[in-house]
């Protein structure tokens, strides 16, 4: 749920319990007022009435009052009684139609020429009715105005008070490590926003501070480690010359030459990662995959006739990408020789290329490897039937330089195949 | 032959001056800026193996001005930096070769010997053992005047621990001096084995003495 829904659901729900809760309250607390109000006028008209009973002196003259004055009944009646306030119903005849419309009665006894009669004072309630009805109508109307208005005004404000928010979220939603890019956060007038801001940017800039430091690290190092390299390499040449030189020396200069070795490939790969990462490989050329794939074939054909593979070439097409040639050479490059290192003696090896792909397929171990961890680096598959010098960097750069151009690489295993998929 | 070693790593220094003391060589040595360019003024090289970064300067401005000074010495560029840009920037400015660390020395010893006879012995380019002679200009070997019929490859080899005669070369060495970069990604070294096993028959077939012998599974040696 969004953070502006979620502020103003609680806002619809408070303001419609209290217009539920309000309007009939409202219509009980304007109806008894009414009420009271009406209950007083009778009284008041019942005590006038006994005020002015002096003046009526004979029984006709109090017929006809009672006659002219339609709101009031007159009854002999033999009892006293206390006055009494009631609401009735009653049918009156109405523009053609029976209502039955509520009165407030007054019963009272009054006393004319030493006769008690029974006198009721009745007011219609009609208009009081329609006048709640007005009232009512208006309040409820008013009330929902005002909070329809309330929530629309509170959700403009929230919308703009939150703003630096969605403009600090969509900041970090599109932050790259490793592409420095200058994010513009737009100056708040709310100050917890200007100061999420500025720890956004602090977090940014150190981050990519590291990050560049690191990437600068791994290049600088790998650099450094060359010349003790070399020298190493250089003095064990010179032992290899050395007079005289025993089986058991040769043997042990052998073993260190392989390691020494060993640790130049991997301080080479360690440092095209780094030249990857620091886009020292921003040249871009037209690079034929076909052409490409067959120059490389041609290449390992030593290896691939040594342990007598046949390797199977579909070529439906010959697709061209915009890329660094040394890059899609390694690319390509590392998926044929792990396809060669990793094959069985008189293993197969199939090359798919279409338009938009290339596939590469080998015989090779009977089960699957793990797909989320073989692009990891320094990932090792024991007992993959390669040779023991791998150094577990080879898919690491191919994932590396597929993430570079955007490519896709998918690994599946069907058939006891091996299989690497290339998406450009 | 005069050569001219400019390099900052006093013990890779070390290395290269031994290393190339059986060539018969006359070896200079500049650890920096300052003194390579001195030496260069004032005199001149068959080959100057040139270091790129140095104290005091960068190697290629040395270059730059050996190419001012219309001078002919060869030069063979050693960096640490093994971009396609630096290679061609480095060859651009007139560099014979370009040597990237870490090098083998019987590489780095092939890379000399052919920027010498290349300067040196224009159109007659032959190396002779005994009864055997390699052409460089035809890339054809003849034992006892007659040609054998080598591949590439063997013919690449042959050349490798011919430059180096008397030395042991690694298999290491000759994986990547056939192989180039893909050496890099197969430690497999039983393709040379073959190659070493199909030039030696070759070889002996025709009558040629077996001057290629392996040393305890550590690598082969050209011995003459």
């Amino acid at each position: 749920m969004k953070l502006l829904n979620k502020t103003i659901r609680s806002y619809l729900i408070y303001s419609f319990t209290i217009l539920l809760v309000t309007i009939p309250l409202f219509y009980f607390v304007v109806k008894t007022v009414l009420l009271h109000s009406v209950d007083r006028s009778l009284r008041t008209q019942l005590r006038d009435i006994r005020s002015n009973l002096n003046s009526i002196r004979s029984q006709d003259e109090l017929d006809a009052w009672s006659k002219l004055d339609k709101d009031i009944s007159l009854a002999p009646s033999g009892e006293n009684f206390e006055d009494s306030i009631y609401t009735v119903y009653r049918f009156t005849h109405k523009h053609h139609r029976n209502e039955n419309e509520p009165y407030r009665e007054i019963a009272g006894i009054i006393t004319v020429g030493g006769k008690m009669y029974k006198l009721v004072v009745s007011s219609s309630l009609v208009e009081n009715e329609d006048l709640l009805g007005s009232i009512l109508m208006v309040q409820t109307i008013l009330l929902i105005l005002l909070m329809a208005g309330l929530l629309w005004i509170n959700q403009i404000i929230s919308k703009k008070i939150w703003q630096p928010f969605y403009t600090a979220l969509s900041n970090i939603q599109q932050y790259q490590l490793n592409k420095k890019s200058q994010l513009s956060f737009r100056q708040s007038d709310t100050d917890e926003f200007n100061e999420l801001n500025q720890a956004i940017k602090n977090l940014f800039s150190r981050s990519h501070e590291i990050y560049i430091q690191q990437r600068e690290f791994t290049e600088n190092a790998s650099h450094e480690m060359q010349t003790p390299l070399a020298i190493f390499q250089s003095k064990l040449e010179l032992l290899m010359q050395t007079i005289p030189l025993t089986e058991e020396q040769a043997l042990l200069i052998n073993s260190l030459e392989t390691t020494n070795h060993r640790l130049i490939k991997l301080n080479k790969s360690l440092l095209l990662l780094a030249k990857i990462e620091n886009n020292q490989y921003s040249s871009v050329d037209d690079v034929h995959i076909t052409l490409l794939t067959e120059k490389l074939i041609e290449q390992f054909q030593p290896h691939t006739e040594r342990k007598e593979m046949t390797v199977t070439k579909h070529y439906s097409e010959d697709p061209v990408v915009r890329a660094n040639n040394t890059l899609i050479e390694i690319l390509i490059g590392n998926l044929i020789s792990n396809a060669i290192r990793y094959n069985l003696e008189k293993g197969k090896i199939i090359i798919d290329i279409n338009k938009k792909s290339f596939t590469i397929k080998n015989s090779g171990l009977a089960s699957p490897l793990p797909p989320e961890k073989i692009f990891d680096r320094f990932y090792k598959e024991n007992g993959s039937g390669g040779d023991e010098e791998s150094i577990g960097l080879g898919l690491a750069l191919v994932k590396r330089i597929c993430g570079l151009y955007h490519f896709d690489i998918e690994y599946t295993f069907k058939d006891d195949l091996h299989c690497f998929t290339l998406f450009f | 032959m005069k050569i001219l070693i400019v390099e900052d790593e006093k013990e890779l220094l070390k290395s290269i001056l031994t290393y190339l003391k059986t060539e018969n060589y006359i070896c200079e040595t500049a650890s920096d800026y300052k003194t390579a360019r001195q030496k260069i003024e004032s005199y001149n090289y068959d080959c100057i193996l040139l270091d790129v970064s140095l104290p005091g300067g960068n190697g290629l401005t040395l270059l730059k001005e050996l190419k001012a000074d219309k001078k002919t010495d060869g030069v063979i560029i050693i960096s640490a930096k093994n971009s396609i840009s630096d290679r061609i920037k480095g060859l651009n400015l007139g560099a014979d070769d370009y040597l990237t660390k870490p090098f083998h020395l019987s590489e780095l010893n092939a890379r000399i010997s052919a920027v010498i006879r290349r300067r040196h012995f224009e159109g007659h380019k032959i190396l002779v053992f005994h009864e055997l002679t390699i052409d460089l200009a035809a890339k054809i070997i003849l034992v006892n005047n007659k040609a054998v019929d080598l591949t590439r490859k063997e013919y690449d080899l042959l050349l490798y621990l011919a430059y180096n005669k008397n030395r042991v070369i690694s298999k290491n060495a000759i994986a990547e001096h056939l192989s180039g970069d893909e050496a890099e990604i197969f430690d497999n070294f039983d393709f040379i084995y073959t190659h070493v096993k199909n030039l030696k028959k070759k070889l002996q077939m025709a009558g040629c003495g077996e001057y290629i012998k392996s040393i305890y599974g550590m690598g082969y040696k050209f011995d003459v």
